[in-house]
């Protein structure tokens, strides 16, 4: 019996996710053109959002689910493994982090009606309640509507339909959807003057889901890996017999139990610390595991129909998401 | 108490002990990363076994401490953590268990006191010029006369064997079969006639390997551990109990500690900031690299709590720290080698090792390449690991 990866978090949430996950990328994989995935999007995450996930942390008065940390954290590997291209951890973790202490907005998050994409990134200033500047790539529901923006300790909300607020739509390397916002004094409600803890917050438990749709995504694309080297013949034999392969595959392998060990760590005791430490991990092995399973695919790793270089670009994609390596480090050494 | 109360009470207990009982000198050489040998080690086992912690591993009757893996696991990385050396394992850990459970009464009675208390100092004599990964394809003949094997042939890179007493040595004692079946254990005193135990240099420029050469020793069949041609068996066993070897990550912490301080002294310079900077960076990935080892190191002593199999969790073990420590090394390297690399060896003094300060981190980085060649190379674990993954 050949590998099959193992969740951290088995259990139904995993399930349906994983479930969900893949019948959406099996669609997406037949349609090649931006608009016509754009709208596919758009269907798909009307039905994530029936399911509640965007309750998902909102607390139960608030008309949520009130889950957990790991409740959220099985969804997202559930979702990573098969490299959701919808932007789960952002508008159904990072939000409501951001929101906490607002009953309504987190009430309308749940309902569906509030779908933000959030700008932590910098690049914005404001005046007396006017929001200027540009954030780029930012990652956003398929219908854009507002933006969460965190202005140095200030948090906005931003109805992005508003006089001054343009913006340009992208697809990033994952497939999911991002927005160029161009800001020029456009109004915008503020929600918190001193939310710089919050803020923080939210920006590791972004960083440490991302974590963990990585490690899900290195798990399946690591599984894959090995059924194409057993499948695919030259010389006459599998290339599953050739050692450099097989010892490659080994090094991708313990690169992802060490990087699961981490994040498990980080689930287990969510301190700033360890979530830097397995976003520092997820840049050097995440990258190792991506970049080796497209060289041992040979020239279908370099080809955008094949399931497998689908998921590295997600697991590359993963490391910039909330800080990447440099960042982390950067805030690690800062502490010491 | 519940249970972490009491492994912490435990782990508090261990700390208090190493701490105060644990001759300073002993633990200076540690924390100067300095080479480590029967003089450091035995007093220590002395001390150890005053107290009724000689052997970790081994059941009561036999004078060990009983403890169970959690224990043993917290046992280690405590003593890592205070710098006292990690205890000498060839006694304890590998000859041990297999004494235990093969060992005739004699021989328990004979051999099992002197390894509890530091007297007997043993080394492992497997490898040869021609059996390395290999191990089964090993020459080393014992050929029966009487009551005695007669034993020619030559081990190498045999460890502390210019300070032991005994050697425990797999012999070929029938070239006919199926290689793995046709070989013995023995215990053989290295004091023995036809014994001759050279240095085999090393690249560190410590002395901790040698070749054994055994010319017609004669060995009583009285040391033969269990039956003939079945040493495979108890050498196999032997290995399989050290499987967890790895688990203990702490001495790598220590060592990471130290090598940060090093890049900090050495590096304080601003001229020295890009460099600074780069090796800081390279601490943190290694570091993280840890870190997620120490995650798979816990994971593995709760499996062995729960009885379940270990599975590939050794492999990964060994190739989560052994290279990360290696790059530990290398960037203590980076940090002093341009200043001391070239002074490695005093040419007018008659010993190997210069005086130079900070040389032991050239040294060490030396040393430190052994890491993916002993206790089964990398590329063996990687075979390990790719068997299992391609099911093939
Ligand atoms: C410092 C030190 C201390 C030691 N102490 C002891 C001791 O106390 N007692 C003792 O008995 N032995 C000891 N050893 C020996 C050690 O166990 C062997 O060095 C080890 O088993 C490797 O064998 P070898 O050196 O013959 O290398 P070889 O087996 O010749 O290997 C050479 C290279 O080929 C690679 N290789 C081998 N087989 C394969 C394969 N199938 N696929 C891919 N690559 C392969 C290896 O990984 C290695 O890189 C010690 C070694 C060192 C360096």
């Amino acid at each position: 019996m050949a590998f099959e990866p193992k969740p951290m978090l088995p259990g139904d949430a995993h399930d349906a996710a994983r479930r969900f996950a893949e019948a959406s990328a099996t669609t997406l994989a037949r349609l090649q053109e931006p608009a016509a995935r754009a709208a596919e999007l758009a269907v798909q995450w009307d039905a994530l959002l029936e399911l509640g996930w965007a309750g998902m942390l909102v607390p139960e008065d608030c008309g949520g689910a009130g889950g957990t940390l790991l409740d959220m954290a099985a969804l997202a590997e559930g979702a990573g493994s098969a490299a959701l291209a919808l932007p789960l951890v952002a508008v159904c973790a990072v939000a409501p982090t951001l929101l906490a202490g607002q009953p309504l907005l987190l009430a309308e998050l749940a309902a569906g009606r509030l779908q933000p994409c959030v700008v932590l990134a910098g690049g914005i200033t404001a005046e007396t309640g006017r929001l200027s500047g540009r954030a780029l790539g930012v990652e956003t529901p398929p219908v854009p509507g507002h933006a969460l923006v965190a202005v140095e300790d200030a948090l906005y909300l931003l109805d992005l339909g508003t006089a001054g607020a343009g913006f340009t739509r992208h697809e990033r390397i994952d497939g999911r959807l991002t927005l160029d916002l161009e800001l020029q004094g456009a109004p915008a409600r503020l929600l918190a003057a001193d939310a710089g803890a919050s803020i923080a917050r939210a920006r590791d438990l972004g960083a440490l889901l991302s974590c963990v749709e990585a490690v899900a995504a290195m798990g399946t694309l690591i599984r894959q890996t090995i059924d194409y080297l057993l499948q695919r013949q030259q010389f006459g034999t599998a290339l599953a017999s050739f050692q450099a392969l097989r010892h490659r595959v080994a090094e991708m392998y313990v690169a992802w139990r060490n990087l699961t060990g981490l994040v498990q760590a980080a689930l287990r005791t969510p301190e700033e610390r360890n979530i830097a430490f397995a976003k520092l991990r997820l840049g050097e092995a995440g990258r190792f595991v991506a970049e080796q399973a497209i060289q041992v695919h040979g020239g279908m790793g370099m080809t955008e129909e094949l399931p497998a270089t689908r998921l590295a670009r997600r697991i590359l994609m993963a490391e910039f998401e909330w800080g990447d390596r440099h960042a982390q480090a950067a805030r690690l050494l800062a502490a010491a | 108490m519940d249970e972490t109360a009491e492994l912490a009470a435990f782990r508090a207990e261990v700390r208090d002990f190493a701490l105060t009982r644990c001759p300073p000198e002993i633990r200076a050489v540690v924390a100067a990363n300095g080479k480590l040998g029967r003089k450091q080690w035995a007093p220590w086992q002395r001390i150890l076994h005053a107290h009724g912690w000689g052997a970790p591993s081994w059941p009561k009757e036999h004078g060990g401490t009983g403890w169970d893996q959690r224990r043993r696991h917290i046992f280690d990385e405590v003593l890592a953590e205070c710098d006292c050396p990690p205890q000498y394992h060839h006694g304890l850990r590998h000859l041990g268990p297999v004494l235990i459970a093969f060992g005739t009464e004699e021989q328990k009675a004979r051999f099992l006191p002197g390894i509890l208390s530091g007297e007997d100092w043993w080394c492992q004599g497997y490898s040869e010029p021609g059996a390395g990964s290999d191990l089964a394809s090993l020459k080393t003949r014992a050929v029966r006369e009487g009551e005695e094997y007669v034993v020619t042939g030559q081990k190498l890179w045999t460890s502390h064997a210019h300070e032991a007493d005994w050697m425990y040595t797999l012999v070929r004692t029938n070239a006919e079969v199926k290689r793995q079946e046709g070989i013995t254990l023995l215990l053989i005193p290295l004091d023995a006639p036809g014994i001759r135990v050279r240095e085999v240099r090393t690249i560190d420029g410590w002395h901790h390997v040698n070749e054994v050469f055994l010319d017609a020793v004669r060995v009583p069949v009285a040391n033969r551990i269990g039956e003939e041609n079945k040493g495979w068996t108890y050498g196999k066993f032997l290995l399989d109990r050290e499987r967890l070897g790895g688990a203990n990550v702490a001495p790598a912490f220590r060592f990471l500690d130290r090598c940060r301080a090093l890049v900090a002294r050495e590096l304080a310079a601003p001229g020295q900031a890009l460099k600074r900077e780069q090796l800081e960076y390279r601490l943190l990935l290694a570091e993280a690299e840890l870190r997620g080892a120490r995650e798979l190191g816990r994971a593995a002593v709760e499996a062995v709590m729960a009885g379940e199999p270990l599975g590939l969790m050794p492999s990964e073990l060994k190739l989560s720290t052994a290279d990360t420590v290696q790059r530990i090394g290398a960037i203590a390297l980076d940090a002093v080698g341009e200043r001391v690399a070239s002074r490695f060896r005093p040419v007018d003094a008659s010993g190997p090792n210069a005086e130079v300060e900070d040389i032991e981190w050239v040294q060490n980085f030396m040393y430190l390449r052994a890491k993916t060649i002993f206790g089964g190379s990398n590329e063996v674990q990687k075979n390990v690991v790719a068997k299992q993954l391609f099911g093939m």
